[in-house]
């Protein structure tokens, strides 16, 4: 297996599905499809080329939109599929049905960016501490935090 | 009739914060819910007002037994970004502080198995060892446990012919000592029997449940970062991955216990084959827009860091993965259908480090959806089943 | 008598109860190191307990987390008088690099009062022992 052999094929199985496919370091791929098309591309990486291990999901606030990432690895790469959804209707469907391992990352995105996950098998709504008040995601880049003031027990000196 | 016993935040048998939610039939375990959000600090939005340096001290302080790990997955992708290449004599250094913090995590992990195996002499023995190993990263970094080695563009710290040789010595100890934990099956077989069986996960789960380390390992998946995806040095040394098939706790002991050896023996190849030259590289303070994947192998699986950049001195997303988190969904399924008094072994089995899993998430509820509610009577056969497991497994044979 | 007894037997062994409020993990592993035969700090008659209502002393770790927080009170509340809190490590006296976390309230001293504080980042072993030490002459 080499990167240019999974790019050909990536190209070759998902034909116009692929947006873009970018190889910036050896052992890194990034393939970027549309949401409609993310099923069939995590479908296919697992069954075709056996990429069966999800690392991580990660999510990234663009301004207008948000960017998930799907980290896959096997044992000779790590294969990123890309998506984006738009940040002012953030769907996203669930992939628990091929990877049931993604459950964890899934429900981190829904509590940190505020993406509703279609089909998530626990769908239960997720929140930070317990008194977190409802409407914020702490990673969108509009969200500040101010810090409350500090007392100094027994008052300064 | 079933029941809910709540376990945590603050609980005997857990040393970190945590809230376990299991629902009990008698003794067997039908459900669990893992109730994380004690520790989550919120490092990753921290991250992002940070600089690239100030990062450095901030992903040491994700996790204090992994610490050098996460520096590194960061360091590495951060060096990626800038591209720089640190010199050999740092990498060198890199690699050498990482399996000695792998032997130390692993001397830690076998003592609080045998802690909540009710083995607490054992506990003593490996926790005296493990000083040994704080001695020589003192000796190395300053300090025992934040070492602050790293920095972008290699170390910031230099080995002398002293230090190599009192690592040199200090290994014979350790190696005499671990001896003994090598045979620790012979001479204890209250101890393996204990372990055996329990905990169970098959190699479909642990591959379905994306579990990491030596987790997956002792389920007869032979993946390690080290050596798929080779980074700092380990293409050039030579060390075996190790793996176990009886996919129980007593597997997981035994892998990190095949561990233990290969990483005295990389050790010993890296100080033997030091190259000279300089340690670190200058590097700049911004990085041009651009992403990475960092991976990593720590003591306790996979980690891996996403970092993107957008040309300021700040980094505009550093995205977490730390191994325990990756280890929740299979833990779920290692305890479900097993017994109350397993939990804590199970549960330090997976060898976790809450705080490492919580810079981010809040509440992890791990489902994995796919359990069907069981009757009454079949739940008794499966009961059954489990337990004439168990006696065959009694007999279990130490495999080192 | 009796008093004096109770007070005799809290200087001589005084009980421990460590709680982690959202430390990385280090300063925990040092005070557990401090049980262990390099240190042992058992010599001292200090044991470790594992819940609140047979402590003496709380040994907490890290920066006080907004879920923490109602726990981190419902413990000191279970504590049997008189109690007294160790603060270690950087983060349980400030924050230390968690500052400005969304997640972090500061030190353990913004919840409940503190009697000493243990500085360092991790704190070594030693400097654990001789903050029990410090606190035990203050009684
Ligand atoms: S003071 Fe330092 S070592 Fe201790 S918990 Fe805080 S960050 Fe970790």
């Amino acid at each position: 297996m080499n990167d240019q052999a999974l790019i050909d094929k990536a190209n070759e199985s998902l034909k116009d599905k692929v947006l873009a496919i970018t190889n910036p370091a050896p052992r890194r791929i990034f393939l970027k499809v549309a949401v409609e098309n993310l099923l069939e591309a995590v479908n296919w990486l697992k069954k075709d080329l056996g990429f069966t291990h999800l690392s991580t999901i990660s999510g990234v606030d663009l301004g207008q939109s948000f960017e998930i990432l799907y980290h896959f690895a096997n044992n000779y790469c790590s294969f990123t599929i890309r998506t984006e959804i738009p940040r002012d209707n953030p769907q996203l469907p669930s992939i628990c049905e091929l990877i049931p391992g993604a459950i964890l990352y899934e429900r981190e995105l829904q509590d940190m960016f505020g993406i509703t996950i279609q089909n998530i098998p626990d769908p239960r709504p997720l929140l930070l501490p317990d008194d977190w008040p409802v409407g914020n995601y702490p990673l969108r880049k509009d969200w500040k935090y101010e810090r409350p003031p500090e007392v100094i027990p027994g008052g300064k000196k | 009739m079933r029941f809910q016993i709540p376990i945590g935040p603050q609980h005997p048998a857990l040393k970190e914060p945590i809230g376990l939610r299991i629902t009990v039939e008698g003794e067997i375990i039908r459900d669990a819910d893992i109730r994380l959000g004690y520790n989550h600090r919120g490092i990753e939005k921290l991250a992002e007002q940070k600089t690239w340096i100030q990062n450095i001290y901030l992903t040491e302080r994700i996790c204090g037994i992994c610490s050098h790990s996460h520096t590194t997955c960061y360091v590495q992708g951060v060096e990626k970004l800038m591209e720089l290449q640190p010199p050999k004599r740092g990498l060198y250094i890199r690699t050498l502080v990482a399996e000695l913090e792998r032997v130390h995590s692993h001397l830690l992990w076998l003592g609080v198995a045998g802690h909540e195996a009710g083995f607490d002499s054992f506990f003593m023995y490996t926790w005296r060892d493990r000083e040994i190993v704080m001695d020589i990263l003192e000796r190395i970094s300053g300090n025992r446990v934040h070492y602050g080695i790293n920095t972008i563009g290699g170390v910031r710290r230099d080995l002398d012919e002293l230090q190599v040789k009192y690592i040199l010595d200090s290994l014979e100890i350790l190696r005499k000592r671990s001896e003994y934990y090598k045979n620790l099956g012979t001479t204890e077989p209250s101890f393996v029997a204990r372990l055996a069986g329990v905990g169970y996960l098959s190699k479909e789960d642990a591959i379905a449940l994306c579990a990491v380390g030596p987790t997956l390992r002792a389920s007869g998946v032979p993946m390690d970062v080290r050596k798929d995806d080779p980074y700092a040095v380990y293409d050039e040394v030579p060390f075996e991955v190790c793996t176990a098939d009886t996919c129980d706790v007593l597997g997981r002991a035994v892998v990190r216990i095949k561990e233990l050896f290969q990483s005295y023996n990389i050790i010993e190849y890296l100080l033997k084959n030091l190259p000279a030259g300089e340690i670190a590289v200058k590097a700049p303070r911004r990085a041009k827009p651009n992403e990475v994947v960092s991976r990593y192998e720590a003591p306790r699986g996979e980690n891996i860091h996403y970092i993107k950049s957008n040309g300021t001195d700040k980094p505009e997303r550093l995205k977490v993965r730390a191994p325990t988190l990756a280890n929740y969904a299979a833990t779920i399924k290692m305890l479900k259908n097993g017994f109350i008094a397993d939990v804590p072994l199970i549960f330090a089995a997976i060898d976790p480090c809450i705080c490492c899993a919580e810079r981010a998430v809040a509440i992890v509820d791990a489902r994995t959806g796919q359990e069907k509610v069981v009757p009454m009577n079949i739940l008794k056969q499966i009961s059954q089943k489990i337990s004439a497991n168990k006696e065959r497994k009694r007999e279990a044979e130490w495999p080192l | 008598m009796l008093t004096k007894l109770t007070r005799w037997s809290r200087l001589k062994s005084p009980w421990i109860l460590h709680l982690n409020t959202g430390a990385c993990n280090a300063c925990d592993i040092e005070v557990v190191a401090a049980l262990t035969p390099r240190f042992d700090v058992e010599r001292f008659g200090i044991l470790l307990k594992a819940t609140p209502r047979h402590a003496d002393v709380i040994i907490c770790t890290g920066p006080a987390t907004r879920q923490m927080k109602d726990r981190l009170i419902r413990i000191y509340e279970q504590t049997p008088e008189p109690k007294f809190v160790i603060a270690v490590g950087a983060c349980a006296m400030s924050g230390c690099v968690y500052r400005g976390a969304y997640n972090v309230i500061g030190g353990i001293d913004q919840v409940i009062p503190v009697d000493v504080y243990i500085p360092g980042c991790p704190v070594r072993p030693d400097a654990v022992i001789d903050g029990v030490v410090k606190l035990l002459n203050k009684l």
